[in-house]
């Protein structure tokens, strides 16, 4: 019942609604029929306006439908109103275009058949009843034969039972066609008028079913007032409401761990630990799901694929060469005279542009096979790749070497000048105290002079051109070795404190009884008499051949004495002078000897041949190491004071620093000389080292020699000194360091000496 | 051309004029601003000849324009500046050459590397005077024989006599110093050594521990002299003494091939300071009067020191304008900016320390290296050297101060 009643106050309502929507409509409809449809639009967004107005109604129209439904009081004249302001409403708000004569026949169609009347109201009113009391499911209460096809009852002239029993009968059905056509043609409901199979009826349908029967048919909804498009109300949206959509309090299960899932979990887990599920695996790409088909390629060939030039395109052809030019292109009588006077290399064009009147007329072309094989030409030569030339500055590929000036002290000037010779001063030495300085030279003569004032304070005439001079070493003994052709002499030149000249009197003296034993040998021992010992000679040691260089042990007891020879094996003695010996330390002819040293701390001997420098160690008698010196002809050689390198000089204007430590091959090569280097020399104390050229140049260099063995020697050329005079192509022929101070002498063939500071 | 304010003012009595200042031209030179001064004498006084005046700006000669002067040394130009001006020394002209036989190797007075005074047996390195009062004197010889000889020197008869020999040294004795008082005389040597002698002579020898297998020389020298032992042996050196002097009487400064200069104290032997330079000391002198000490070395400069400074090696001034190694500088006895120099570039220079970038004057003279120069008391400059010529220089500045 309460349903029920709802559904009537729905309708209700939504029939006063439409009253007053209908009014609205009316007027408009009048006015502006056209444009309906916008109308509905308005209709509709007012409708949808008013909703809360609609609700407001609802309570008044409550009590109006209960009095309404209760009461009854008003029966069929309020229905009848109802029925009529419905169907108006339906007409206004159907979506066809209904017009207003249709409509108006609606309405009349309407009370005819109101006025017809009874039995449709009648019945009517019946449904209602049954209704009440019925539901769909049950069957048809009109007629109690039951859900039993109908034309069993065909040959009846009733078709059922009403309840009470009594039959129903057929409505006398004698219309044959033509009755039917009239009907047609003359009933206007005819179109509505259904038959009722279980009543055996017809039925007009009104206004409404039809209306329900063409939504239907369109697919529409059923009920009008139902609105497929409801303005949405966006719960989950973006914006944060400030109610909940729901209120309902979060669930325990949701502060609680799930027990299930920890069941589940420690199953996985489990699982793992015995090994029966593998984690995932990550994907091995090494083996490869690709396949690099130019891994193993040589890089070279993709390097040339990457730089790769096409070949050159002709350039395409011109007006010169149409067969019919424009005039400016045809060359003058000059411009052919040039043309033709031209070598065929540097003309412009290949070809004298000419003119025919028409492309029939053009000949052969006679430089077809030249032009072809130019073009072959130049495929053939055209470059294949892109040659990268790499742009370095040649100042960094320079070692950053520290700057001159920051290396001082060097010998910088010439200061001095020691004149008095009259041949090429061919050697030089300075006494250990630095004060003497001993020349030798061609003009048989051999001078000592005072080093800070360069006056020569001693002369000794040896008789012969002197090839090499040598100060002893040992700053006890003041003796000088000379040598000059076959002859080695020991001077005393009494140039020190008399304990010193004493000490060396006495070296050179004391083993006359040692002294028979050595006769044989080819070396003599003799005392010099007579005037040349008033000189200061005390000694002569005879050599089988020509002595050219002689050099002192550092102790100042031994003393080498160099012969080159090819052929004989015979080219190196070494004297003890204390006993007077003499032994040769080679058996074999390795090569011409050009200089011997001594190594100043340790018992080696360095012999320099033409192309390298062995060095022997003189106790154990064997070689220890051979130096390639890389250069054609050896011609000087010097030990640094700490024995650890060697430089040398060579006749192919090389001076080739060795270190030791590192190699048999020269750690550095230095070829600043424009001529043959004939000396080279090593500082006592000073990181110096200096060559003499027969350019007339004398080279100083830094040479630091680290303590560290990593740290390789760092050698930098600091100064160029000249001075000498270039006589008989012969420029400086020796140089040596003062022994403290950073000082240079250089001995040339200008018979002078210089001192350089 | 700007003008500048200047006020010139003098210490000469001789040539002051008013104390004004004047407007002068911004590039005037010096023969300029001379003649200036001049016309103010003249102007001032009737009778005055001309005079060439040499003028000082804050203690420097001025040689080039005086703005360009004034630029350089930074100067401001807008205040007056005060020019001093004195009477420009004339140049000083070769008097005398006395010929050697053999090069010069030092002068005090004209001593020389030959062998005059037959006694040594090899090169005299440097000489010194003891005394020179009366008839005798007594002057000192180092030789390199190892030696140092006392003369007596009898001018009347010309007649030397040697005195003592002084043994003790194992190198050449490079240089010999007598102390103010003359009653020590101080010796280096090449062997490193500064020895402290005794100067007064005496008619005994010294008790010497001879080498008994040495007869010949010892006698040798003992005809030459009694033997004389030395009083002090200072050794700190690391390489030859090239230059000892007295400061006063209880200091001495050596110069070595060490590339220091040593002031010693003579009372205790110990060393006092130590000046460290860069190169090769020849040759060194001290001036009382302004109590500097001038250097001479290898490297061609002149550098002045302060002997007094504690850390030393600090150079007041560097006079450079040899090309040769300075192998003598001696100051003026008399005048306490002027020093003279001698070089193996064959040149004397005569400097005053106010002009440090160039000398007064070049003596060029000598055609071998000079080894020596020296001062006489009567206004003389000295200078010897390979060419075995002693020239002496005639030098004005010397006689005027002396006046003044």
């Amino acid at each position: 019942m309460e349903e029920s009643s709802g559904s009537m106050r729905s309708s209700k309502q939504r029939e006063e609604m439409k009253k007053v929507r209908e009014k609205t409509a009316r007027k408009r409809s009048k006015e502006e029929e056209e444009e309906q449809d916008q109308d509905q639009d308005q209709d509709q967004i007012f409708n949808f306006n008013n909703k809360p107005a609609e609700e407001e109604e609802e309570d008044e129209d409550l009590s109006d439908s209960e009095d309404s439904v209760y009461s009854g009081l008003e029966d069929s004249g309020s229905d009848s109103e109802d029925d009529e302001d419905e169907e108006e409403a339906l007409d206004a708000a159907a979506d066809d275009d209904e017009e207003e004569e249709k409509e108006e026949q609606a309405q009349r169609t309407e009370e005819r058949r109101r006025k017809e009347g009874g039995v449709t109201d009648g019945k009517e009113e019946q449904k209602k009843d049954e209704y009440e009391h019925d539901s769909s499911d049950e069957e048809d209460i009109r007629n109690t034969v039951g859900n039993i096809p109908m034309e069993w009852y065909r040959d009846f002239p009733h078709i059922g039972y009403d309840l009470d029993g009594k039959k129903i009968y057929k409505p006398i059905r004698n219309k044959d066609e033509l009755d039917d056509f009239l009907d047609k043609m003359e009933n206007p409901d005819y179109w509505r008028t259904v038959h009722d199979k279980q009543t055996g009826s017809d039925i007009i349908l009104s206004d409404d079913q039809v209306e329900l029967v063409n939504r239907l048919q369109r697919g529409q909804f059923g009920d009008v007032n139902f609105n497929e498009y409801q303005p949405s109300v966006e719960f989950f949206s973006k914006d944060v409401m400030i109610h909940p959509v729901t209120n309902r309090p979060a669930d325990k299960r949701s502060f609680i761990p799930s027990l299930i899932e920890k069941e589940k979990v420690s199953k996985l887990v489990h699982a793992i630990k015995m090994g029966w599920i593998k984690p995932r695996r990550v994907e091995d790409d090494s083996r490869g799901r690709y396949y690099d088909l130019w891994s193993t390629e040589d890089s070279s060939i993709l390097a040339k694929h990457k730089m790769h030039l096409p070949a050159p395109k002709i350039p395409l052809p011109g007006h010169q060469e149409s067969y019919n030019p424009p005039p400016e292109y045809l060359f003058t009588d000059e411009e052919r005279a040039l043309w033709e006077q031209q070598d065929p290399s540097d003309r412009k064009l290949p070809f004298v542009p000419v003119r025919f009147s028409s492309l029939r007329q053009v000949p052969a072309f006679p430089r077809f096979i030249h032009e072809r094989f130019e073009r072959c030409l130049d495929l053939y030569l055209c470059p294949r790749q892109r040659k990268m030339r790499v742009n370095v500055n040649p100042e960094d590929l320079i070692p950053k070497l520290p700057k001159p000036k920051d290396l001082q002290p060097f010998p910088t000037t010439q200061s001095l000048v020691y004149q008095g010779h009259s041949g090429l001063v061919r050697s030089i030495s300075v006494s250990p105290s630095g004060q003497w300085l001993a020349s030798g030279s061609d003009d048989g003569s051999v001078r000592f002079w005072e080093v800070r004032s360069s006056r020569c304070m001693k002369t000794v005439q040896v008789g012969g051109a002197v090839k090499s001079v040598a100060w002893n070493p040992n700053p006890s003994v003041c003796l000088l070795a000379v040598a000059l052709d076959s002859v080695v002499l020991l001077l005393s030149p009494s140039l020190a404190d008399r304990q010193v000249v004493s000490a060396s009197e006495r070296l050179l003296s004391g083993q006359d009884e040692v002294e028979p034993a050595e006769g044989a040998g080819p070396v003599t021992w003799g005392e010099a008499e007579g005037e040349e010992l008033n000189q200061g000679i005390r000694l002569r040691i005879q050599h089988p051949k020509a002595v050219h260089q002689v050099v002192w042990h550092t102790k100042g007891d031994y003393l080498a004495s160099v012969m080159p020879d090819h052929s004989s094996h015979l080219q190196v003695f070494i004297h003890q002078v204390s006993r007077r010996r003499s032994q040769n330390p080679f058996r074999r002819n390795k090569g011409l000897v050009q200089c011997v040293s001594f190594h100043p701390v340790r018992p080696y001997f360095f012999v320099a041949t033409q192309r390298s420098v062995r060095i022997y160690n003189l106790v154990k008698q064997e070689m220890t190491k051979k130096l390639q010196a890389n250069s054609k002809w050896i011609s000087s050689m010097a030990v640094h004071p700490g024995g650890d390198h060697v430089i040398c000089g060579s006749y192919d204007c090389r001076l080739s620093w060795f270190d030791l430590d590192l190699s048999t091959k020269p750690y550095k090569m230095l070829r600043h000389h424009k001529k043959a280097v004939r000396g080279v020399a090593y500082h006592r104390v000073y990181p110096l080292f200096a060559s003499a050229s027969d350019d007339g140049s004398v080279i100083i260099c830094h040479g630091t020699v680290y303590n560290d063995l990593l740290q390789n020697p760092l050698i930098v050329p600091v100064k160029v000194l000249r001075g000498h005079v270039i006589t008989h192509d012969l420029g400086v022929l020796d140089v040596t360091f003062h022994p403290t101070q950073p000082w240079i002498f250089s001995s040339g063939a200008d018979a002078t000496i210089r001192l350089f500071t | 051309m700007s003008q500048l304010q200047a006020r010139f003012f003098t210490e000469d009595k001789r040539y002051v004029v008013d104390d004004v200042p004047f407007s002068i031209p911004a590039g005037s030179e010096v023969e300029d601003l001379s003649n200036v001064i001049n016309k103010l004498l003249l102007a001032k006084n009737a009778s005055h000849s001309k005079v060439d005046f040499d003028f000082l700006v804050r203690g420097q000669f001025l040689r080039t324009s005086l703005s360009f002067h004034m630029e350089t040394e930074g100067i401001s130009t807008e205040e007056v500046v005060e020019i001093e001006y004195v009477e420009r020394v004339t140049a000083p002209e070769p008097e005398e050459c006395m010929m050697h036989d053999d090069w010069i190797s030092s002068v005090d007075a004209g001593w020389s590397y030959d062998k005059t005074v037959a006694g040594h047996t090899d090169v005299v390195k440097d000489v010194a005077w003891v005394k020179r009062d009366g008839l005798t004197s007594l002057l000192l010889t180092a030789s390199l024989d190892q030696t140092i000889l006392m003369w007596e020197w009898n001018s009347e008869r010309n007649k030397v006599k040697a005195r003592h020999c002084c043994r003790g040294h194992t190198g050449s004795v490079d240089t010999v110093a007598t102390d103010p008082t003359g009653s020590k005389f101080c010796s280096g040597s090449w062997d490193k050594m500064l020895k402290i002698w005794s100067a007064v002579p005496t008619d005994e020898a010294d008790e010497v521990e001879e080498p008994a297998d040495r007869p010949r020389k010892k006698q040798k020298t003992q005809q030459l002299g009694l033997t004389r032992t030395p009083l002090m042996t200072l050794s700190g050196h690391n390489e030859a003494v090239s230059s000892v002097l007295w400061c006063d009487s209880e200091e001495v400064c050596s110069a070595s091939w060490d590339h220091t200069i040593r002031v010693w104290d003579v009372e205790t032997g110990g060393m006092k300071t130590t000046l460290t330079g860069s190169k090769v000391f020849n040759c060194i002198s001290y001036s009382p009067l302004c109590r500097r000490l001038a250097s001479g070395s290898t490297d061609r400069h002149i550098r002045l020191y302060d002997p007094r400074t504690k850390d030393g090696s600090l150079v007041l001034l560097s006079l450079t304008s040899h090309t040769g190694w300075v192998t003598a500088v001696k100051w003026a006895p008399s005048h306490e900016h002027q020093l003279v120099s001698g070089s193996l570039d064959n040149l004397v220079k005569l400097w005053d320390t106010r002009s440090c970038k160039a000398p007064l004057y070049d003596l060029a003279a000598h055609e071998d290296k000079v080894f020596c120069v020296d001062w006489t008391e009567s206004g003389l400059m000295l200078s010897g050297g390979a060419d075995n010529k002693l020239y002496t220089y005639r030098y004005s500045a010397c006689q005027t101060d002396a006046g003044a």
